[in-house]
């Protein structure tokens, strides 16, 4: 009884917060005592692969090389963005018009929404040896088919063919998210209001202009979610290139992720590598500090986009 | 609306549903081929099918083992995930303190964190607690992320049950442990599950924390895949096998949380 008492003890209003010390101490030792060292390292020259730089302190030299002097760096970032700006487009405008068809035109639609969900459960290193095998220049399925169409040159392969891979992979990206898209934007679909709609049907509205006027006004907020959820997972896209190309032939698929990764585990040189990271990082934090302040969060609550 | 436009698009769907499929159908029937159907130049849809790859991946070359970490670590990885972070989602969604929202934000910021940029010193890390190469170094990773799904989700299930049900159960003579133990928690027990079962999913899919943390005895199954892939002489046949069973268990338990899918992977911003 003791222990109970403890326990509904610390449910009480002004100790209930200590029930997030676990979480918070687990988060702080597993995550946040990593990233600061990380972030530490970045300034000094450690590296694993010559001896004599065992971590003397660089101050903000690392910075300035990547900032000014690393092409590759620059070359990765662009790759990065274009990657992002792409395949967000792409899966927005293709899954938007999913959803809005199944919404029109379905009735079972959870029916159609689990077949359609399967690539966005798969793991992304699945779906990358998945297509590693569809692409094989001798034997892909797709590959044959491809050539059959005269879309692809008999000796061409898709993933060893600088020019073709980017486009290819981006598709890939697609072909695993489009689905998640499709997935959001029907459930916004789902849950707008009727009556905005039957007054316009009312003032003579013809359908394009309910589409303008109505749905997507309504709907702003949770494009706006989409399209960040979608550009922040795509900026840290690692997995599927990985399995694919390894970031080649070249360095035509080499994202920042595949860069820092190069640069730690290849090159082994850890402070270098540490500050290139923390660029990815610092992305990725400003685009969670929009997710949350512009889409999550409005007049100083949380709130839910749909109810 | 006229009828050629409902067939129109509803052939459209179709074909959106044929492509999303045909890969993963392709890899399932990859794992039944022979070697020569397997590697033959024009694609083969018709075949007698071979079960020899299951048994020869999974047994001779020793594959079940990374078959039982992935089900022990993301097993784990969601027990601890609920342990910690549903009495944080609970304090999160009653009651009030400073710098609540702020810590809120961090756990989000945990939620994204781009793995590349930690897991070097997560290594080091754990390299001096001596769990590297172990499933442990692989569970606390992957508890990162999902503690601060569980935390979003949660809040959102329980900030649903009206607050009247907290007074009512007090009235009724539950101490405050026993409201939240035996009121709060099977109120919110569909809500419960469907965050286990996306934790469930997000551990076993994931592969940069695991490709990185363990090297031989705590591979899990997404780490196995790329060893198999060589380049020449890949055995397409095992490759698929170990692909079909790294991902059909998770394309069933998608089924069940459906409902529950998009409030999960939207941080609680869409209710399903």
């Amino acid at each position: 009884m003791i222990s109970r008492g403890i326990s509904s003890a610390l449910l009480d209003r002004g100790v209930a917060p200590l029930l997030l010390v676990p979480a918070v101490l687990l988060l702080v030792v597993i995550l946040l005592g990593p990233f600061l060292y990380m972030v530490w390292t970045s300034l000094t020259d450690l590296s694993f692969a010559l001896p004599d730089r065992d971590g003397n302190f660089l101050g903000f030299d690392n910075y300035r090389r990547l900032m000014r002097e690393d092409a590759i760096f620059w070359h990765s970032f662009g790759l990065t963005m274009k990657f992002v700006a792409i395949v967000v487009t792409l899966e927005f405008l293709l899954g938007f018009t999913i959803a809005l068809l199944i919404f029109r035109f379905v009735q079972r639609r959870r029916l159609v929404l689990t077949l359609l969900l399967v690539p966005m459960m798969l793991a992304p290193v699945a779906v990358g040896l998945i297509w590693k095998l569809l692409l094989q220049g001798d034997f892909g399925m797709v590959t044959y088919y491809l050539r059959l169409i005269g879309i692809l040159d008999i000796r061409d392969a898709l993933l060893s063919n600088a020019d073709a891979v980017l486009p290819a992979i981006m598709l890939i990206d697609a072909w695993q998210w489009t689905p998640f898209v499709t997935l959001v934007m029907l459930a916004g679909l789902l849950s707008l209001p009727r009556e905005p709609f039957e007054a316009a049907v009312m003032d003579g509205a013809r359908p394009w202009q309910i589409f303008r006027d109505v749905t997507l006004p309504l709907l702003r907020p949770i494009i706006a979610l989409v399209l960040l959820l979608r550009a922040i997972d795509a900026f840290k896209e690692f997995d599927k290139i990985f399995i694919l190309t390894g970031g080649g032939p070249g360095t035509a698929t080499e994202l920042l992720s595949i860069y820092v990764y190069r640069l730690n585990f290849k090159n082994w040189d850890l402070g270098y590598g540490a500050a290139a990271a923390f660029m990815i990082y610092l992305v990725v934090l400003i685009l969670c500090a929009v997710f949350y302040k512009a889409v999550y969060w409005r007049e100083g609550r949380p709130r839910q986009v749909t109810s | 609306m006229s009828r050629g436009w409902r067939s129109f698009a509803i052939g459209v769907l179709i074909a959106v549903l044929v492509i999303a499929l045909i890969p993963w159908v392709w890899m399932l029937l990859t794992s039944f081929k022979s070697r020569l159907d397997a590697l033959a130049d024009v694609p083969v849809w018709l075949f007698k099918p071979t079960f020899e790859h299951y048994p020869t991946v999974f047994l001779d070359k020793n594959y079940l083992p990374l078959l039982w970490n992935s089900i022990l670590v993301a097993s784990v990885t969601t027990a601890l995930s609920l342990l910690f972070g549903v009495p944080a989602a609970y304090v999160f969604a009653r009651h009030d303190f400073r710098g609540k929202e702020d810590l809120f934000f961090f756990f989000l910021t945990t939620r994204m964190a781009p793995p590349i940029s930690v897991v070097v010193p997560m290594f080091l890390l754990f390299t001096t607690f001596g769990i590297t190469d172990t499933p442990m170094a692989v569970i606390l990773a992957h508890s990162t992320f999902n503690l601060s799904l569980v935390v979003w989700m949660m809040r959102g299930f329980f900030a649903d049950i009206p607050r009247e049900i907290d007074e009512a159960a007090l009235m009724d003579g539950h101490s405050r442990f026993g409201m939240f133990a035996r009121v709060l928690i099977p109120l919110a027990a569909p809500g419960l599950a469907a965050t286990a079962v996306l934790c469930f999913i997000l551990s076993w899919n994931e592969f940069l924390y695991a490709f990185v943390l363990v090297a031989f005895e705590g591979r899990t199954l997404t780490v196995g895949i790329p060893g198999l892939v060589t380049p020449h002489g890949t055995l397409w046949g095992q490759v698929a096998a170990v692909a079909i069973v790294a991902t059909l268990p998770i394309i069933v338990f998608s089924i069940f949380v459906q409902k529950h899918l998009v409030r999960g992977l939207t941080f609680g911003a869409v209710k399903g």
